[in-house]
């Protein structure tokens, strides 16, 4: 097992710097998702830790060796493309070999070794099928293979389930996952599907415009976002912007248009004496009107199934609340919205706590 | 419908006539009997074949062009493919001058590339000795074959793949070669075959670049005529057309699969 570590990573392109200084450790066996809008340089980070781009700036380590200026095929890694990049004029059984042959590894061991892997992935069957013949989410299980047959150092994985169709995807974010944890490999995942992020890795980076906006577990990214902009990428965010009226160490008391009061754990307000809170649409309750913290008015109301998206009129702008399927309020009713006071996040403020 | 299912058809089997028609004839002509180059041709015969093979002039025409062909080939190959691999994989904005540059000796005129080579050659005071400068034209005239083949092949494929084999401990060259060539193989044989015979087939250049002694054999046939008027010409004709079918048969039959 292999610590991977990026020291203020910058890549640049003539003119435009695709990163500017990325600073991130993945520790030993864990799993951390890039993710963030496309052009935000997580594919570009992936491409200089495996060796195909080189950096301007910085350094990378694997277990404290520069490996910064090595050729992809001297640092030890194991990749999966989106496109899978198998060799298409080769069987399975020779695609998973050939990191092997690379590897000067012996023919007698090279057998044992790739019947292993294709046990893991279940492909054992399919040996000696050309990848053509075979459909998305299996090629997708021979790229996995043929990249962790050679027992690389890290794993580096592209967008793996972007080409296939959203059951499958599903299947394949646990299978991929329990691989991982069986296999205890570090490993590097770009994604730009906040949902896949959340559900596969021990950690999720979310970035943008080449820099870093969070690090964290998915949990704390999603409840605790570092900025507007990671709230509203990560899920849905419903941000409030609110007057503040008193504050103490323990928290900051708001005041909600319509009257309704609310107090939140905040370090300060922000410069102007305002302070803007995340709620995650499922955290908003709807209640009859008069009760709750804010009044509004059903706009919108869809049915998906587990649950049902309100989108409700406020004053304090539209804000989307997911109900259960129990409750049942029409569209054009007025309700009113409870808050959970506990789980509403005061998002940082980006200039820094005011004094 | 009706009315343009009679014309379609006329007008395909027209096309086809009009293709293969000098052929046919050129054939039936090598079988003529008589002693003049005529059609149709007096009684059959294959004495003019027997004639050709102990004519030494142009066994050593055939050989030759078929040496310079291969030659060329093989150096065309060479340049044509990396040419095709830098401009796939890594040309940017210069992209379109590199196709345009490997295309230009089948856009300009091939008697032009032919006079400018000449000068080019006794300007640098070769001249058409050492049949360096007729070789060069012959590597020029199939280069954009070469190119346009494997170009094609490569922008079908998917770069990932050999950054894959990079990943899973290839070098460079070694993800070339037991990657990308096996990929681009087809374009390579189309490339080669398209070579082989543009290069067993041209004039222009081989007439205006050839130096003292033997000559390609296109030239060795327009020397014949114009002196002789024999089903001979005919019989070489007829042998180096079954040449180029056999060729274009065989790598069918190895490549075609594809």
């Amino acid at each position: 097992m292999t610590e991977v570590s990026l020291l203020s990573l910058v890549k640049s392109y003539g003119k435009s710097i695709a990163l500017k200084g990325i600073s991130l450790s993945v520790g030993h066996g864990e799993f951390v998702s890039l993710l963030g809008p496309s052009g935000c340089g997580k594919s570009t980070t992936l491409k200089c830790i495996a060796g195909f781009e080189d950096i301007s700036d910085g350094k990378i380590l694997f277990d404290n060796t520069d490996i910064s200026r090595r050729l992809p095929e001297q640092r030890d890694i194991g990749m999966v493309f989106q496109s899978y990049a198998l060799f298409p004029h080769m069987t399975v059984a020779q695609n998973l070999a050939f990191g092997l042959e690379m590897r000067r590894v012996p023919k007698s061991e090279i057998a044992t070794r790739v019947a292993r892997a294709m046990e893991m992935v279940q492909l054992t069957p399919y040996a000696e099928r050309f990848p053509k013949a075979l459909s998305g989410g299996q090629q997708q299980r021979v790229a996995l293979a043929r990249a962790l047959v050679i027992e690389p150092a890290i794993l580096l994985l592209d967008e793996p389930l972007a080409n296939l169709d959203a059951k499958l995807r599903d299947e394949m974010r646990g299978f991929i996952r329990d691989l991982q944890k069986r296999v205890g490999i570090t490993t590097i995942y770009v994604t730009h599907d906040q949902g896949e992020a959340m559900t596969m890795s021990d950690r999720v980076v979310v970035m943008f415009d080449g820099e870093i906006a969070q690090a964290a577990p998915p949990e704390e990214v999603y409840n605790h976002p570092a900025s507007e902009r990671v709230a509203r990428f990560v899920g849905n965010a419903n941000i409030l912007d609110l007057a503040v009226t008193g504050k103490d160490a323990a928290g900051s008391d708001l005041a909600l248009p319509g009257g309704g009061a609310l107090r939140v754990d905040s370090p300060a307000p922000w410069a102007n004496g305002r302070l803007r809170v995340m709620a995650r649409p499922e955290q908003i309750a709807l209640t009859d009107p008069g009760a709750g913290h804010l009044g509004g008015e059903i706009s919108k109301r869809y049915f998906s199934g587990g649950h049902v998206e309100y989108h409700v009129d406020t004053q304090c702008g539209p804000l989307v609340v997911l109900g259960p399927t129990t409750q049942t309020v029409a569209e054009g009713q007025t309700v009113a919205l409870a808050f959970d006071p506990a789980r509403l996040w005061p998002i940082p403020d980006p200039k820094g706590p005011a004094q | 419908m009706r009315l343009a299912t009679p014309l379609l058809t006329f007008i395909r089997v027209s096309v086809y006539v009009f293709l293969l028609a000098p052929i046919v004839i050129v054939v039936l002509a090598s079988l003529n009997a008589g002693n003049f180059l005529t059609f149709p041709p007096q009684g059959l015969s294959l004495r003019w074949f027997w004639t050709f093979l102990q004519n030494d002039v142009f066994i050593d025409a055939i050989i030759y062009s078929a040496v310079l062909a291969l030659c060329a080939t093989a150096v065309s190959l060479v340049i044509g493919t990396m040419a095709a691999l830098y401009f796939v994989r890594h040309a940017t904005r210069e992209a379109e001058v590199v196709r345009v540059g490997m295309l230009l000796p089948l856009i300009l005129p091939e008697i032009l590339t032919a006079i400018a080579l000449l000068f080019f050659f006794y300007e640098i005071g070769i001249g058409t000795e050492h049949q360096i400068a007729l070789f060069t034209g012959h590597v020029l005239m199939t280069l954009p074959f070469v190119f346009l083949n494997v170009t094609t092949s490569l922008q079908g494929r998917d770069e990932s793949v050999e950054l894959a084999a990079r990943t899973l401990g290839a070098s460079r060259y070694t993800a070339f070669r037991r990657v990308t060539l096996p990929l681009i193989a087809p374009g390579l044989a189309t490339g080669g075959i398209f070579a082989f015979i543009i290069s067993f087939d041209t004039f222009g250049i081989s007439f205006i670049l050839k130096g003292a002694g033997s000559a390609p054999l296109p030239i060795q046939l327009y020397d014949y005529l114009r002196f002789n008027f024999t089903p001979e010409a005919a019989a070489v004709s007829t042998v180096s057309i079954l040449l180029t079918l056999v060729l274009v048969t065989v790598s069918d039959l190895v490549f075609g699969r594809e």
